[in-house]
């Protein structure tokens, strides 16, 4: 790509060409601003909100965090266990996929119940949304490992321990990334369900309130807000995966 | 330093630790007396539940020897159960309607108090819709709330003689963007909410339908606890009940406070909005049995009559025991200059 179309193609860019179009199309197709209101009239919004705003923002990402962490351990160690456990896999497979086929929101009351309207219980339903695509990838991502390379390996006389740590999980590092960036989405959406559980900070509580008393302005505030949130929660995930995880088996 | 003066030092300071440690005994002895309870509200901190963060705020509660974790609502979770579960120990749930059907679902849930006293719900359509009563809701789209807001429209249908196959009823978002987009003729609203929204985006060729005005008056709000601390604690609900009132009627005494009081409970809620919210709360919370007999009456004719309607339209299977679900032994308690206005 030339230098150009890199500099056209980059996150920034991208983000003030949408701001631009934003600014342009309002006034020219006269939207009312119920539907669009002018970016003006959101950034005042947000100024309004700042201090509230902030603190959602960074509650809000707590809960993603220390869920998606959570999430991603247990994703983690449930995917290799089912690769190496053919029977584990036979056993609880079936289950987490009956887990996740039920709605979050009928898991409200008993989260509840259990953490009460603690950050815990944000956290926990981030975890549960997070664990299922990191398990499903480690799974895939071990299993795919090329039986003739381990084969090279333990001839060699690898421990299983070894071959573990120097061929299968690096191996399967790419597709447990993928796993984790669509874990990290689900986590935020997750929180941000959890708010809706009952809550007095975050962004989802901002965005439930806005909601009802209809401020189509602060919506949009909060829109942009949880974008940024998963922008960045998103944006670290590859910088780490493109720092240590570079490389693609075949 | 002379020996005197060395233990006039050594005094005062083992004067200071003993008045220190004593304080500390005394706090800890009093927290420990406080009885630790909490209330689930049926939705987010705003004024709807003003009463209960001042008696918070105010430190009713606590005078009142309770310690008092009041835990937010939301469109996920439903109050009543997690009450009657006992994961929460009293609440601010439903209504007339709600209570009704909790109990024929055998859910142990007790109200103990009624906080608003006329509906909070009225119908809206665009004054060029062509309706002009409730029976000319007949082959039009209505749209109403499924959270048990719904018993209100079918009782008020049964008493206008309205089968409810005639109407197209909808469920309606918690937005009114599907109104104001005429998605449906006529919409709910809550007087003390929605309506008010729809003011502010200069929506005012509107008319509106109250329940009371069809004879259906139902009673929302209810302050609950579960049947097992009514057996097992009754002076905490007692006092729960006592200081709850108290603060719902300094609340109306000094209104721009309580606002003050909600806004630095809750995040991102707008003054005005508040101060609209708290005024018509008031309205609807000191009419009725309330002008009379005082704050968080139940009225309980009002609930024989809806009770006899939802039964009518197939809405409630047969009656309850209206004693056990209503009890207004703890209200009939609650000391006058607490609840009278």
């Amino acid at each position: 790509m030339t230098m150009r179309g890199r500099i056209l193609t980059s996150p920034p860019v991208t983000v003030l060409l949408v701001a631009l179009a934003w600014l342009a199309v309002v006034p020219l197709f006269n939207i009312e601003p119920r539907y669009l209101p002018p970016l003006g009239d959101v950034y005042a919004e947000a100024v309004k909100l700042w201090p509230d705003l902030l603190a959602g923002f960074w509650r809000t990402f707590l809960e993603t965090f220390i869920g998606f962490i959570a999430g991603a351990l247990i994703g983690i160690g449930f995917g290799t266990a089912f690769a190496y456990v053919r029977l584990l896999e036979r056993a609880f497979f079936p289950i987490f996929v009956a887990l996740q086929s039920v709605p979050v929101i009928a898991f409200g009351a008993i989260v509840v119940i259990w953490f009460g309207n603690t950050i815990l219980a944000k956290v926990v339903i981030a975890l549960y949304l997070a664990f299922f695509p990191v398990a499903v990838n480690t799974l895939r991502g071990l299993s795919g490992v090329n039986p003739g390379r381990a084969a090279l390996l333990s001839s060699f006389g690898a421990s299983n321990w070894q071959s573990f740590l120097m061929l299968a999980l690096p191996s399967a590092a790419p597709v447990i990334m993928t796993g984790l960036k669509l874990g990290i989405s689900l986590s935020l959406a997750g929180a941000i369900v959890g708010e809706w559980f009952g809550d007095t900070v975050g962004l989802g509580v901002l965005l439930l309130q806005a909601l009802y008393f209809e401020q189509v302005t602060r919506v949009w505030v909060l829109i942009i807000a949880c974008g940024l949130l998963g922008a960045l929660l998103y944006g670290a995930l590859s910088l780490i995966e493109r720092r240590y995880v570079w490389w693609q088996f075949d | 330093m002379g020996f005197v003066m060395m233990m006039k030092h050594v005094m005062s300071g083992l004067a200071a630790g003993l008045m220190m440690a004593s304080a500390m005994i005394g706090a800890t002895g009093s927290a420990a007396a406080a009885e630790k309870v909490s209330v689930r509200l049926k939705w987010v901190a705003q004024a709807q539940f003003a009463g209960i963060y001042v008696a918070k705020a105010k430190g009713f509660y606590e005078a009142a020897g309770l310690d008092v974790t009041v835990n937010p609502g939301g469109p996920n979770i439903n109050a009543a159960t997690l009450v009657a579960s006992g994961s929460d120990t009293f609440g601010v749930v439903s209504g007339t309607e709600g209570m009704l059907n909790a109990r024929a679902s055998d859910l142990p849930l007790v109200c103990i108090a009624m906080s608003q006293q006329k509906t909070p719900y009225a119908y809206v359509t665009y004054d060029d819709s062509g309706i002009n009563s409730v029976k000319d809701f007949k082959g039009k789209s209505v749209a109403t709330w499924f959270t048990g807001t719904q018993y209100t429209l079918f009782s008020v249908l049964a008493h206008e003689g309205i089968p409810q196959s005639d109407v197209q009823i909808v469920s309606q978002p918690f937005s009114m963007q599907p109104f104001i987009d005429r998605q449906y003729q006529v919409a709910t609203v809550t007087l003390y909410n929605e309506l008010n929204t729809l003011r502010e985006q200069g929506i005012n060729n509107i008319k509106l339908f109250r329940p009371d005005d069809s004879g259906v008056t139902t009673q929302q709000d209810a302050i609950v606890t579960s049947e097992r601390m009514i057996k097992e604690k009754p002076e905490i609900v007692q006092s729960f009940l006592n200081a709850t009132l108290k603060g719902w009627k300094y609340a109306f005494q000094h209104k721009a406070e309580a606002v003050d009081i909600v806004l630095a409970a809750g995040s991102g809620l707008e003054r005005k909005h508040q101060e609209l919210m708290l005024d018509e709360i008031e309205n609807l919370m000191t009419a009725g049995v309330a002008k009379t007999e005082g704050l968080g009456a139940i009225d309980m004719a009002s609930i024989e009559k809806v009770q006899a309607s939802l039964i009518k339209f197939g809405g409630l299977k047969g009656p309850v025991d209206l004693k056990a679900t209503f009890d207004q032994s703890f209200w009939n308690k609650v000391p006058a200059d607490d609840k009278k206005l």
